[in-house]
């Protein structure tokens, strides 16, 4: 469009209309606050006038908007916001997920027993690691009925679904779905279990310092200590050659070794517990030749069983 | 905890941090708790110059097994545990400052210093009860302690612990199917923590 499209006769009606109709808005304005001096204080009356006027102008800005709501402009509507639940971590949170976690690690021996992938020493190994975990699934569900608490009994429905499920799918195999099976399922299952007792004792780990209560501080580390043992002794059946790591330990180039990236499993792989990603490789090499790798973590807020979803469906 | 109360961040993995409020009381069920200090009250602070002094005594026993002859192929490893001993005692050093002893402790030391001779594996049994006896101690030290700080890093040295008691009984020789209890289970050994 150029200027030329403009009639100018209607141009320029429209500009003197548009003075007009500022002249008569601020007019009254204007008369009112004539010879005002702003910066003494002003009269009572001529507040109120000053006031009068100023409302005048508001009203006539307001009606100027030609809109009927006085919120912001939108599309659509607005979904009324749902109350969040207000979820505690509360000791007894704490514990019924160290217990859902405990649920895991049974359903993961018992998957793998019932499909027969292991045997010989490999298999009672796994059938010791699941008496322990019933064990400590009894442990901490005591422990939160003790403090007045409902205590969960099945495996934590976001690791599972995260983790467990999928890592299982790559050792096992899923027809539906069209994934095959992997070519060595007993390693798979060792380096999974070895993820996953790693994964165990850092969560008893990092409730430490959130558990209010120090007596169950040491009843928790109780059972973290176990997990990290299952842990370390998976890593001594995978990797006997080098028991502990020496990745990041200031020691002599003579006792590091030869490698810059650390092997997957070790019985002692660093100085400290650590509440890192634990790396697990599974199922059968993809078109590529790559496998997938799963990395597991300890749970987080979201993968806790708070008390509050007892009561939904 | 309410999760809305957000001023005292903790360190957790995982997708988020946990946000911990840092009321004066919290609830769990009808037991009402204190909140605990973060940082080591004086009580504390002796319980981690013990567990300092241990530290340091276990380090200075995996230097004199090396120093002897032991190891064989696994040296290395033994190396690296006294290292780890080492890191435990210079972290609990970071938390208590001034407070430190940085000694070893006298007692303890003399007390297993003949198991940690040049045969590799009556050396990786002295150092499985060590590692045990710590790994108890430490459990112990956990009931006692106030502040949240030092019991997070004595559980942090716990696990690494419980782990080198796994990779002592291996390199003693033990087969993790029919000697599996000396891999996993604590043994019968006293604790060396204060009594409080």
């Amino acid at each position: 469009m150029t200027m030329s499209d403009f009639n100018r006769d209607e141009l320029r009606r429209a500009l003197r209309d548009t003075a007009d109709h500022r002249r008569d808005a601020l007019g009254p304005i204007v008369e009112a606050t004539r010879g005002l001096n702003f910066t003494r204080s002003l009269s009572r009356r001529r507040f109120f006038i000053a006031g009068g006027a100023t409302v005048s102008f508001a009203a006539l800005v307001a009606a100027c908007g030609g809109s009927e709501s006085a919120g912001i402009a939108r599309l659509g509507d607005a979904p009324t916001p749902n109350k969040l639940v207000e979820a505690d971590v509360t000791d007894i949170a704490l514990l019924r997920t160290a217990t859902s976690l405990e649920h895991n690690a049974i359903f993961v021996y018992e998957a793998v027993a019932r499909a027969g992938v292991l045997s010989g020493d490999a298999a009672e190994i796994a059938k010791r690691f699941l008496d322990d975990h019933r064990s400590h699934a009894e442990a901490t569900a005591s422990l939160t009925t003790g403090l007045g608490g409902t205590a969960y009994s099945k495996p934590n429905p976001r690791l599972q679904s995260i983790y467990i499920d999928p890592a299982l799918t790559l050792i096992l195999g899923d027809e539906e779905t069209g994934v095959p099976a992997t070519d060595d399922p007993a390693a798979d299952v060792l380096a999974l279990a070895y993820a996953l007792e790693t994964i165990a004792g850092a969560t008893y780990q990092a409730y430490v310092p959130l558990l209010d209560d120090k007596s169950l501080r040491a009843a928790a580390m109780g059972i973290g200590d176990q997990e990290a043992r299952h842990a370390a002794l998976l890593g001594v059946v995978l990797n006997p050659g080098r028991l502990v790591s020496s990745m990041g330990l200031p020691i002599a180039a003579e006792y590091q070794e030869d490698t810059d990236s650390p092997a997957a499993a070790y019985a002692s792989p660093s100085a400290f517990g650590t509440q890192a990603p634990v790396p697990v490789t599974l199922g059968a090499p993809g078109e590529t030749g790559t496998r997938t790798t799963v990395n597991l973590e300890t749970p987080s807020l979201n993968s806790m069983i708070y008390e509050y979803l007892d009561n939904e469906g | 905890m309410p999760l809305g109360r957000l001023d005292r961040p903790v360190r957790t993995p995982g997708l988020e941090r946990t946000l911990v409020s840092t009321s004066p009381v919290s609830s769990t069920s009808d037991k009402v708790v204190a909140t605990p200090p973060r940082r080591p009250t004086s009580a504390d602070i002796e319980l981690l110059a013990f567990a300092q002094s241990a530290e340091l005594s276990a380090r200075d026993l995996y230097e004199q097994a090396v120093a002897a002859g032991a190891g064989g192929d696994q040296v290395a490893s033994l190396v690296a545990l006294g290292a780890h001993h080492d890191a435990y005692a210079q972290s609990l050093s970071a938390l208590l400052g001034t407070d430190a002893p940085r000694e070893r402790n006298d007692v303890l030391f003399s007390a297993l210093t003949t198991g940690f001779g040049p045969d590799t594996e009556s050396m990786a049994l002295a150092a499985h009860g060590l590692e045990n006896t710590l790994v108890v101690t430490h459990t112990d030290l956990l009931g006692l302690l106030e502040g949240t700080e030092g019991a997070a890093l004595v559980a942090s040295i716990l696990i690494g612990e419980s782990r080198h008691c796994a990779a002592m009984a291996a390199l003693a020789g033990k087969s993790p199917v029919s000697d599996i209890d000396l891999f996993l289970k604590t043994s019968e050994v006293d604790s060396l923590a204060p009594k409080a």
